[in-house]
């Protein structure tokens, strides 16, 4: 294997992250230490409505990609293999049972006993399932959001009764929260907050929308990084900017035909979770003058995505927006769904092929995989390889193999470049 | 007759409505015996080997007269694998009903929300007319069978039925037209009225928990181990007729909430209540241990058994936690396992 190249350049903005994710551990520190609510959630839950009821959310999702960037993950993963969880289990809930039994602090990973847990079926059964065991472990309340599962027939009057149950169990949640911390819910600030959330996401779309230029003007590096503020900041203004401020810098580099890599070749989908333990893996595809353009799991969660949900339903209706939302985004797409808008996505980002991560921790994500990239070559000629590996567990990445696998593909897409 | 399959990780699909369309509800079991290549172009390795192996016989053509299938809510891998069903399988009608997740009064609306919906394709697709009358007719037919098998149930607990024939009389009922079901209910109980037990004392009374396990096979290959399961909370086993459908109440209503009072499935939330019920039952059935069998790869009996292992621990009752393979060789494989549990209780 020839020496990486590192021409891929990241926005200065996005050096400014590692501020922002420390404010948002700064005011954990803080709601700890001025005895504020505190409450974890899984990802997709509408944190939003955390913040609404001055409650301090702390995502374990977020803190495990910590660990496994500090390449901590595995030694967490194995204590909780050690306490019976087994080895084909989710790598992030078996990082957090571990950071949490060894009392990791916050900087490698750990989290704190918070007053209660906010979970949700919408993207997975780990996450109730993780939930439940540590809030039966940290003997802490446990609220969990059933969201309905949508499928490629579901019809228009089932997203109706899908999304009152959700908004009924929003509702509730509200009164649970207020039970627990005296706080009653404001519409005002409910809206506000929402509001923010909707911006926050909304620029997160612009900067997407200028990855759609070639050459692309940022590169994965900075989102994969950058999404973090979307699901553990949605509703306050301070990620705002720092968005404000990458698209900016990205909107610069487009006007004056700069990409983030000085040579662009090929330009890449990445569909699934990073391997957080070795995000520098990514600077391999620059050897090839390749660039990932779009990733379908940090796209997910500008969770604004959806049509039917405009400024105006936001601001007047933020938690039925919130049941709506939790219905349609990029990581829940039904089968059907899911190919077409790959087949935009590659349309509109000019992309010449697509890079399936097979989770071994995430088999709601893996599955309709392999009908996905049959459906995409067969129908629309679209190429792509399917890599298996884990995205917090060390162990079960053979980086040889999997170098292997995209230099045949690329390959692929530079015959395919010539026909 | 028409037939529609059913593909469900518990035991949530509410037959009645289909009695009361006239088309029998077919429950779709999987066959260790058969090879899952086809399968396995759908759905990664690492992915529950049962739910794939019903997937795997539906790609290679079910039943000429099952003309649709209902999936129930259950777990990821069911979930999920509905829209490759929808893409792959040939069949005329598709139902993925909601089960909920939860068990109160929101979710009961919405479980009563999801039957009407199927009610109104079932109707609308073939042209049938499910009324209230004949849902509750369906109701006291398929009480009269949960009856009947309440009854047989307890010639298991005395140890005059063997576990493995109950497993299969369970399954037998939940792929037959139901007058016939009943029929061959009614003449196994008289039947077991007049039997004495031929079984060995001396056999170990075990409370079975765990994934779906519907291989009669494996029940017997515990028997022979000298295992009698004297009781279980399975979908095929308890959980099919732990209790009856309210008669008194509208009838979807009565359906749901029959539903989602029954005891909860480690698919459901919160699933740690599992472990009540497993206690009393534990404790009732005075059985010598717990065994808990999670098929490979099944995610929720995996998140709950360090849980469990632990609170069995505390009360002192004998539990062993086993992953099997979908296949009758790991069973096999599993002997010395099992033999040396029965030796510790
Ligand atoms: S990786 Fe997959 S299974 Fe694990 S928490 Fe995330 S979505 Fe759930
Ligand atoms: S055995 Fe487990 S993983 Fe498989 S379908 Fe049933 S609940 Fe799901």
């Amino acid at each position: 294997m020839s020496k990486v190249k590192t021409d891929g350049k990241m926005l200065n903005a996005t050096n400014k992250l590692k501020n922002e994710m420390g404010r948002h551990y700064l005011a954990i520190e803080q709601a700890y230490r001025e005895g504020k609510p505190t409450a974890w959630a899984t990802a997709g839950t509408p944190v939003e409505l955390l913040y609404a009821m001055d409650v301090q959310p702390m995502l374990p999702e977020n803190s495990a990609t910590v660990s496994a960037a500090l390449s901590k993950s595995q030694n967490f993963i194995e204590l909780a293999e050690d306490e019976g969880f087994s080895y084909d289990l989710c790598s992030y809930f078996k990082t957090n049972v571990g950071a949490v039994l060894s009392n990791a602090e916050m900087n490698v990973g750990g989290t704190r006993k918070p007053t209660f847990m906010l979970s949700s079926d919408v993207i997975c059964d780990t996450h109730v399932n993780w939930f439940q065991v540590q809030a039966e472990r940290l003997n802490v309340p446990h609220f969990t959001i059933d969201v309905p599962h949508v499928v490629s027939n579901t019809t228009n009057r089932q997203r109706d009764y899908f999304k009152k149950y959700i908004a009924e169990q929003l509702w509730e949640l509200l009164d649970f929260i207020t039970e627990l911390t005296g706080t009653e819910y404001n519409p005002e600030k409910g809206y506000k907050i929402a509001l923010n959330s909707y911006e926050l996401g909304k620029i997160w779309q612009d900067i997407y929308e200028l990855r759609k230029n070639i050459p692309c003007p940022v590169s994965t590096r900075d989102t994969f990084g950058g999404l973090f503020p979307l699901f553990t900041m949605p509703g306050l203004k301070s990620p705002i900017r720092l968005y404000k401020k990458m698209y900016e810098e990205a909107k610069e580099r487009v006007d004056n035909g700069i990409g983030a890599l000085k040579q662009e070749d090929f330009r890449l989908a990445f569909m699934g979770i990073p391997f957080w333990y070795n995000l520098r893996f990514f600077s391999n595809l620059e050897k090839w003058n390749a660039i990932i353009v779009f990733e379908t799991y940090v796209y997910a969660f500008s969770k604004f995505a959806n049509p039917n949900i405009t400024k105006e339903i936001v601001i007047n209706y933020p938690i039925e927006t919130m049941a709506e939302l939790a219905l349609s985004f990029w990581y829940i797409y039904d089968l059907k769904t899911r190919f077409e808008k790959l087949k935009e996505t590659v349309k509109d980002w000019k992309i010449d092929g697509i890079i399936m991560h097979d989770n071994l921790s995430c088999r709601p994500n893996a599955c309709g995989m392999y009908d996905l990239k049959r459906k995409l070559m067969e129908e629309s000629d679209i190429p792509s390889l399917v890599i298996t590996s884990d995205m917090n567990d060390p162990r079960k990445m053979n980086e040889t193999q999997v170098l292997n696998q995209i230099e045949s593909f690329m390959e692929i897409l530079r015959k395919r470049k010539k026909r | 007759m028409v037939k529609i399959a059913y593909f469900d990780a518990c035991i949530e699909t509410p037959e009645e409505i289909l009695v009361a369309a006239d088309i029998t509800p077919i429950r779709l079991f999987g066959n260790p015996m058969i090879g899952i290549d086809e399968a396995n172009e759908h759905i990664p390795p690492n992915h529950c080997v049962w739910a794939r192996n019903i997937l795997q016989q539906a790609l290679k053509g079910l039943s000429q007269d099952i003309k649709g299938i209902i999936a129930t809510h259950g777990c990821d891998c069911t979930n999920r694998e509905f829209d490759i069903w929808l893409e792959s399988v040939n069949l005329e009608f598709f139902y993925f009903l909601n089960a909920p997740l939860k068990r109160d009064n929101a979710a009961l609306k919405f479980f009563m929300d999801d039957i009407k919906e199927l009610i109104i394709q079932l109707e609308d697709k073939f042209n049938v007319n499910i009324t209230t009358e004949k849902i509750n007719r369906a109701i006291k037919e398929m009480n009269y069978i949960r009856d009947l098998l309440r009854e047989i149930s307890k010639y298991r607990e005395r140890m005059i039925l063997s576990s493995s024939i109950f497993h299969d009389l369970v399954k037998n009922v939940q792929q037959m037209e139901k007058d016939k079901a009943k029929e061959m209910l009614e003449s196994k109980l008289n039947e077991l009225k007049t039997t004495k037990s031929s079984l060995d004392k001396k056999m170990k009374k075990i409370l079975l928990t765990g994934s779906v396990i519907d291989d009669t096979e494996f029940i017997k290959f515990l028997e022979n181990l000298k295992y009698h399961i004297i009781i279980d909370d399975l979908c095929i086993g308890t959980k099919y007729f732990w209790n009856n459908v309210d008669e008194t109440d509208d009838p979807i209503r009565a359906l749901a909430k029959y539903h989602l009072n029954k005891p909860i499935y480690s698919t459901k939330f919160p699933s740690y209540e599992r472990f009540k019920t497993l206690k009393t039952l534990a404790e009732q059935y005075n059985v010598d241990g717990i065994i808990n069998i999670a098929q490979k790869f099944c995610e929720p009996v995996l998140y709950s058994h360090p849980y469990f292992s632990k609170k069995f621990r505390e009360l002192g009752i004998p539990y062993l936690f086993v992953e099997m393979e979908y296949n009758r060789e790991s069973y096999r494989q599993l002997t010395t396992r099992f033999e040396a549990f029965a030796e510790m209780i």
